[in-house]
């Protein structure tokens, strides 16, 4: 190999290096900042649903009567064309709405398990039996949040429209009335080009 | 004569005055219902613009009316944003939440996108987190 085939691959080499140097970079984010990615859902859509569904539900007179109603969170159905998580919907609209320290929550179907079986470890004879949780104390929920989420998608050539819909409900578990509803509506367009 | 000028005159100061309650200054500490502490507010003008903040790349969106009221122990607050120009405006709002101390009230909000149509309001509505919240802040910032 002559010197100038060894400059020549030494060439390539760095450029090689720099051109793999330069393809990634990592910086942090705004977690609360407008994310328009694709127009799929995203984490814009999930805060600003939780966030409208948690100060609706503020003013609902069950809720905002102050005595501290109790409240158990049953699924949303994700009825769109996508996999939405919407358990993480639920979870941010309870986070808000306990911060609002305007209701309390009730364990939840899924959470039952872990909930039952803390109870029964506690009623073994490792524990203490004054310190121990006692059964049969746990308090009823006296209401249920459901909901569904759509999506309608449609696509012309270059131009993509998703409208998204969360319709939540709380149902007095009692007498089977419907305390409160509401809906947040999402629309997004993306256009190639 | 000089007797009945006099009361002519007492009677306009106490009619202006009456008009000048009516305008909206409920109660103390308070303009249209919003709470405005110690600032001096005259108008809704004055109003929209202590309680608007512009952050970010600036927009010609206008807060032109506001007006609050308690449902409660929460503040809600009902405002009406302004495109005067002829293009279709896109911008992100969010509301800030301040506690007795001025301190936050609650976490930040996350910035909510909005369109609004060229030469139309748009009202954008909100209620307080939590009964900490005594005042408040509409942050604006241009998404073009």
């Amino acid at each position: 190999m002559n010197t100038r085939q060894v400059a020549l691959v030494a060439s390539l080499a760095a450029l090689i290096l720099v051109a793999g140097c330069a393809q990634e970079k990592t910086r942090y984010g705004d977690a609360k900042g407008v994310e328009t990615l694709t127009n799929q859902y995203g984490s814009t859509d999930l805060q600003i649903m939780a966030e409208s569904m948690a100060r609706s539900m503020l003013q609902a007179p069950v809720i905002a009567s102050s005595n501290l109603p109790v409240v158990t969170v049953q699924e949303v159905r994700d009825k769109t064309s996508e996999y939405i998580d919407t358990r993480a919907i639920t979870d941010s609209i309870r986070s808000e709405l306990q911060k609002g320290g305007r209701v309390r929550f009730a364990v939840d179907a899924a959470g039952m398990n872990q909930q039952t079986e803390e109870l029964k470890r506690q009623q073994s004879d490792l524990y203490a039996k004054d310190s121990a949780a006692e059964m049969g104390r746990m308090v009823g929920a006296q209401y249920r949040l459901e909901g569904n989420i759509i999506s309608i998608v449609k696509q012309v050539k270059d131009t993509k429209d998703v409208y998204y819909k969360l319709n939540l409900q709380l149902w007095n578990i009692r007498n089977g009335l419907l305390e409160w509803s509401d809906e947040k509506e999402i629309r997004k367009t993306t256009t190639r080009g | 004569m000089k007797t009945s000028v006099l009361v002519a005159l007492l009677a306009a100061c106490a009619l202006a005055a009456g008009c000048a309650h009516k305008k909206g200054f409920e109660k103390e500490g308070f303009a249209y219902g919003c709470p405005i502490g110690d600032t001096k507010i005259s108008s809704m003008e004055d109003l929209t613009k202590a309680k608007t903040v512009y952050e970010g790349k600036r927009t010609t969106i206008v807060d032109t009316e506001m007006r609050c009221t308690m449902t409660g122990d929460l503040i809600k607050v009902d405002t009406t944003l302004n495109n005067d120009s002829s293009k279709v405006k896109r911008i992100n709002y969010k509301f800030r939440w301040i506690d007795r101390e001025g301190m936050r009230a609650a976490d930040e909000e996350p910035w909510k996108p909005l369109m609004l149509y060229d030469n139309s309001n748009l009202l954008v509505n909100t209620v307080s987190p939590n009964n900490k919240a005594v005042d408040f802040r509409l942050i604006l910032r241009s998404e073009e």
